[in-house]
């Protein structure tokens, strides 16, 4: 008990030093492991087998072949899809992060943080039958809506276009931005806003002033996070569309499940490997903003 | 403070419950259509209950889930209780580490698995708890990550080490009590993301409820919709009802 | 002397017993991953008896309610005692190459069935071949063209396509051209993605012959052009049971031998489905094929599956099979079971081997309620160099349609 406390201290040599190195990422260990083995390891073999042509020689060209069409729109659709999915889910959620944040019971929170919980992993098939159910073309709800005058399938809506998939994929995105921005909400000190009104200022300064610019950047890496998660999502899109709308994980999909040419082997490994450096660039600067954020936090 | 009634959250969660609510009660609405008899009825999830292999499969499905969380919990609050308390090099690495999950689609995942593991790996069922937790690890380790950020857990800890307490009994009794709401979202994201996984159970050849479903329904849908409601909303409710019933804890934040 | 006569009839003696051994068939030599026909099987006794042992069968993507595969099942499981086990029904030929090349042992499959699409895939220029070579007692009655000359893949069942519709439609629809209806707007789909799914691409395949593309089968330009005037209406929807319940697919094409599936099991969900030749042209497609994993766990279960796929008999199903009948020795239970030819038929699939069996009229009648209306032209069966020519026209078009 105690003499940990004293090997903290003191200076370390020889078998001291590698015990204290070793002390340093042991506790990691097992995380790592599981990380490294079943996560890590498949992706480099997906990189890995990404550079390798047909007869398994070094080539680029799956990666050629990744920037053309119609891949190359699938690429600027899912991006598009991430980042209108994230705005849409993103205002939204914050503000309702806000209100269940700071006027709800702890009962109330928790519930709800466990019920988005569930809510964020919906998708695939149970989602667009959900979906379909209420808003689909004899959905119940697009009777009703019929009844009062607003038909909705008068035009090219369908749940199966861009706008459709944004609506269902905000079913998962807005639980996944309250999760995930309501730790910024509970770090705005109560105290900060009462000081704030203490020395004069009003509702609305406050919010100018502190509020906001200190939400800001949690509210940015919350949207990153959302345009990951939108970006990649691919079970529901799956079951909306029939592949008429290029979206990068259904091509890739679709590359591995039948759309092989000869010339193609590799190429939905390449795919992955362009969607991976695309989200990488939306995470990375999550991590540096939540990094920095984190020591206001505490 | 118990029955404050504020309009703005009032409203906020009348137009979240519309929204999360209307798409499940259509859904449920055909779950429960009996066309042979015209009208409503349970038909369809007393069939599904008697489907000799519904038990077998949902069972099947639960224990698999069951095992990840306990792989999340038992793996994830250690090492974060440690990142925490020992401000060690490697956190941010491994918060880098933690977030790679949710960049990769599962589907290019997946056939990376096929890909890449040896056969005895793939040959056993207990590989699909492992991905599983990658997959739910950019969640669970942010929500527990949150968690506690929140407690004084240095101080926390010390009290209890001082006490005579070794680090299983810190952790058990004293740690994961205080972040109690952190633990439970976990269990449920886990526990969800589990229970609902398809897309890479299939591609691994592996069949569990959700592709049973898939598989049933081709003779009857309406009771495979059922059954599709069964494994939403059952969760849902279970773990709502856990969260409701556990007793309140205060944590006082002493900054 | 005495010694001599010993020696002699000893050697007599062991010159017997090694006349008997060598004649006595030899079913305890028999490796029943190598045999290449029942006789190398050691007979369809001893096939019967050896599959009975193995006591499972593992197929893939081989879904209950598609022709007729659910029936076939049944009566093989239980005449055979063995546990039939479906990996992904839903899936994909292609899904079945990869299993075959990526899955670990206790996941591989024992018989595929796979769209003449991925074929090729089966026996890759300069690698070995992902199936083993089999050839079932009436291999003769397998076409030619439909066949690997060594037995490594063989032709089984071809459908034609119908026209599926909710019957809560507007108007009845006749023709592939009346897709583009727009009192049809937003509910006209297609059952996959035509890049992946066999059905998807041959539902395109017969759109194109019915907008006026019947010439050329390589050719599936005038399908893509209905396809593309009718998602400028409304995007397309997925034509799959749970849409058609829930009346978002009401119109689409689909393969006849899956209406006996799909129709009762629409009607017990409270939808009235209708399956009609199109008038005008009717797309007989190339056949989906059969063969034996090269990894195939359950070998013997492997070859007599394909023995009772491509049985001609006519005979008893699950329902009619009796308790003394599966007392029968192999051959003769085997015998008295209606064969996999028939139960294809019986979907309304065209069994491979339907030509010869109509000469020997063993063919049974087919139980779909429509018929080629007198009017259509039956257009194919398109070869699979056809196919693969359309096949790069979808894959360059169809996502930006």
């Amino acid at each position: 008990m105690t003499h940990k406390v004293i090997e903290e201290g003191a200076p370390l040599r020889g078998r001291a030093f590698l015990a204290s190195f070793i002390k340093s990422f042991l506790p990691a260990a097992p995380l790592l492991l599981i990380v490294g083995f079943f996560f890590l390891f498949p992706i480099a073999r997906l990189i890995h087998v990404s550079f390798l042509s047909n007869e398994n020689t070094f080539t680029i060209g799956n990666f050629i072949t990744a920037t053309q069409e119609p891949y190359r729109t699938g690429f600027v659709n899912s991006i598009k899809i991430g980042l209108f999915s994230a705005a849409i889910a993103a205002l939204p959620g914050a503000i309702a992060a806000y209100f269940i944040e700071t006027r709800g019971s702890s009962k109330l929170r928790r519930t709800i943080a466990v019920m988005n919980g569930v809510l964020a992993n919906t998708g695939g098939i149970p989602l667009a039958f959900m979906f379909y159910a209420a808003l689909g073309i004899q959905g119940q709800l697009t009777k009703i809506l019929k009844f009062f005058g607003w038909d909705l399938y008068s035009g090219t809506f369908s749940l199966g276009s861009f706008i459709g998939l944004l609506i269902v994929y905000l079913y998962f995105q807005l639980p996944l931005m309250i999760i995930v921005f309501s730790p910024a909400i509970v770090s705005l000190r109560r105290e900060w806003s009462e000081a704030a009104r203490n020395l004069g200022a009003s509702q609305l300064n406050y919010w100018i002033r502190i509020g906001i610019p200190l939400l800001f950047p949690s509210f940015i890496a919350s949207f990153l996070l959302l345009f990951a998660s939108g970006f990649s999502a691919y079970a529901t899109a799956n079951a909306l569309t029939v592949g008429n709308l290029p979206l990068t994980p259904l091509q890739i999909g679709g590359l591995l499940d039948g759309n092989v040419s000869a010339a193609q082997l590799n190429l939905g490994k390449a795919l992955g490997v362009v969607m991976i450096l695309i989200s990488a660039c939306a995470v990375i600067p999550y991590l540096a903003i939540q990094r920095r954020s984190a020591r206001w936090q505490k | 403070m118990k029955f404050k009634f504020h309009p703005a959250l009032a409203i906020t969660l009348l137009i979240l419950g519309f929204f999360v609510f209307v798409p499940m009660i259509s859904a449920f609405e055909y779950s429960i259509r009996t066309p042979a008899e015209g009208g409503y009825g349970w038909n369809n999830y007393l069939w599904a209950i008697r489907e000799e292999e519904f038990l077998y499969y949902i069972l099947r499905s639960l224990w698999l889930s069951g095992v990840t969380v306990l792989i999340t919990l038992f793996v994830l609050v250690p090492t974060l209780t440690w990142l925490h308390l020992s401000n060690s090099k490697v956190r941010g690495l491994i918060d880098g580490l933690s977030l790679l999950p949710l960049v990769i689609p599962v589907v290019a995942f997946a056939v990376g698995a096929q890909i890449a593991f040896p056969d005895f790996v793939k040959d056993t069922v207990l590989e699909l708890p492992f991905l599983y937790f990658v997959l739910a690890l950019p969640y669970a380790y942010r929500a527990l990550d949150i968690g506690l950020n929140a407690i004084p857990l240095k101080t926390i800890t010390e009290a209890a080490r001082s006490s005579g307490a070794n680090w299983l009994r810190t952790i058990t009794s004293v740690i994961i009590p205080v972040i109690r709401g952190s633990v439970m979202a976990t269990i449920a994201l886990t526990f969800a993301l589990s229970l609902g996984e398809f897309t890479l159970t299939v591609l691994l050849h592996w069949d569990t409820f959700p592709t049973w479903v898939t598989y049933v329904a081709q003779e009857n849908i309406l009771g495979a919709i059922a059954i599709s409601m069964m494994s939403l909303i059952i969760p849902f409710l279970i773990l709502t009802m856990v969260t409701l019933f556990i007793p309140e804890r205060s944590t006082q934040r002493r900054k | 002397m005495r010694a001599k006569r010993l020696i002699a009839a000893a050697s007599a003696a062991a010159l017997t017993v090694g006349i008997v051994v060598i004649a006595t068939p030899a079913s305890a030599v028999v490796d029943i991953c190598k045999a290449k026909n029942v006789t190398e099987a050691g007979g369809m006794d001893n096939l019967v008896k050896l599959a009975k042992k193995e006591g499972k069968l593992a197929l893939i993507t081989t879904p209950r309610d598609w022709a007729n595969y659910g029936a076939i099942h049944d009566a093989y499981e239980k005449a055979f005692g063995v546990k039939i086990t479906v990996d992904n029904p839903d899936g994909s030929s292609q899904y079945e190459i990869d299993t075959m090349k990526t899955a670990p042992k206790s996941k591989q499959p024992d018989s595929i069935d796979i769209g003449p699409l991925v074929v090729a895939q089966v026996s890759p220029p300069g690698g070995k071949p992902l199936t083993s070579p089999y050839q079932v007692i009436n291999w003769k009655d397998i076409p030619n063209a439909a066949k690997d000359p060594s037995g490594l893949w063989y032709g089984n069942y071809g459908g034609k396509l119908a026209i599926v519709y909710n019957t809560t439609l507007p108007s009845v629809p006749t023709k592939a051209a009346d897709f583009s209806k727009a009192e049809y707007k937003g509910v006209v789909g297609i059952t996959g993605d035509p890049t992946s799914s066999n059905q998807a691409f041959m539902s395109v395949l017969a759109a194109s012959i019915g907008n006026g593309g019947s010439k050329n089968l390589a050719d599936v330009s005038k399908g893509l052009e209905l396809f593309k005037t009718v998602k400028a209406q409304a995007p397309l929807v997925k034509v799959n049971s749970t849409n058609l319940v829930t009346g978002t697919a009401k119109l689409g094409f689909m393969w006849d031998f899956n209406a006996l599936g799909v129709v009762p099991a629409a009607k017990a969900a409270g939808l009235d489905l209708k399956f009609v030749y199109p008038s005008d042209f009717v797309l007989q497609a190339p056949p989906y094929i059969n063969a034996i994993n090269a990894k195939s766990p359950n070998c013997a279960n492997a070859r007599l599956w394909q023995e009772f796929v491509y049985s001609q008999n006519k005979g008893k199903t699950a329902a009619t099979l009796t308790a003394a009948d599966l007392k029968l020795s192999g051959s003769k239970l085997f015998a008295v079971m209606q064969g996999g030819q028939n139960y294809f038929q019986q979907s309304g699939a065209d069994p491979i081997m339907s030509a010869a069996m109509t000469k020997k009229k063993l063919l049974v009648p087919s139980l779909l309620d429509f018929e080629v209306p007198a009017t259509a032209k039956v257009v194919g069966p398109a070869t699979i160099a056809d196919v693969l020519t359309a096949r790069e026209q979808i894959i360059a078009s169809w996502a930006s349609l």
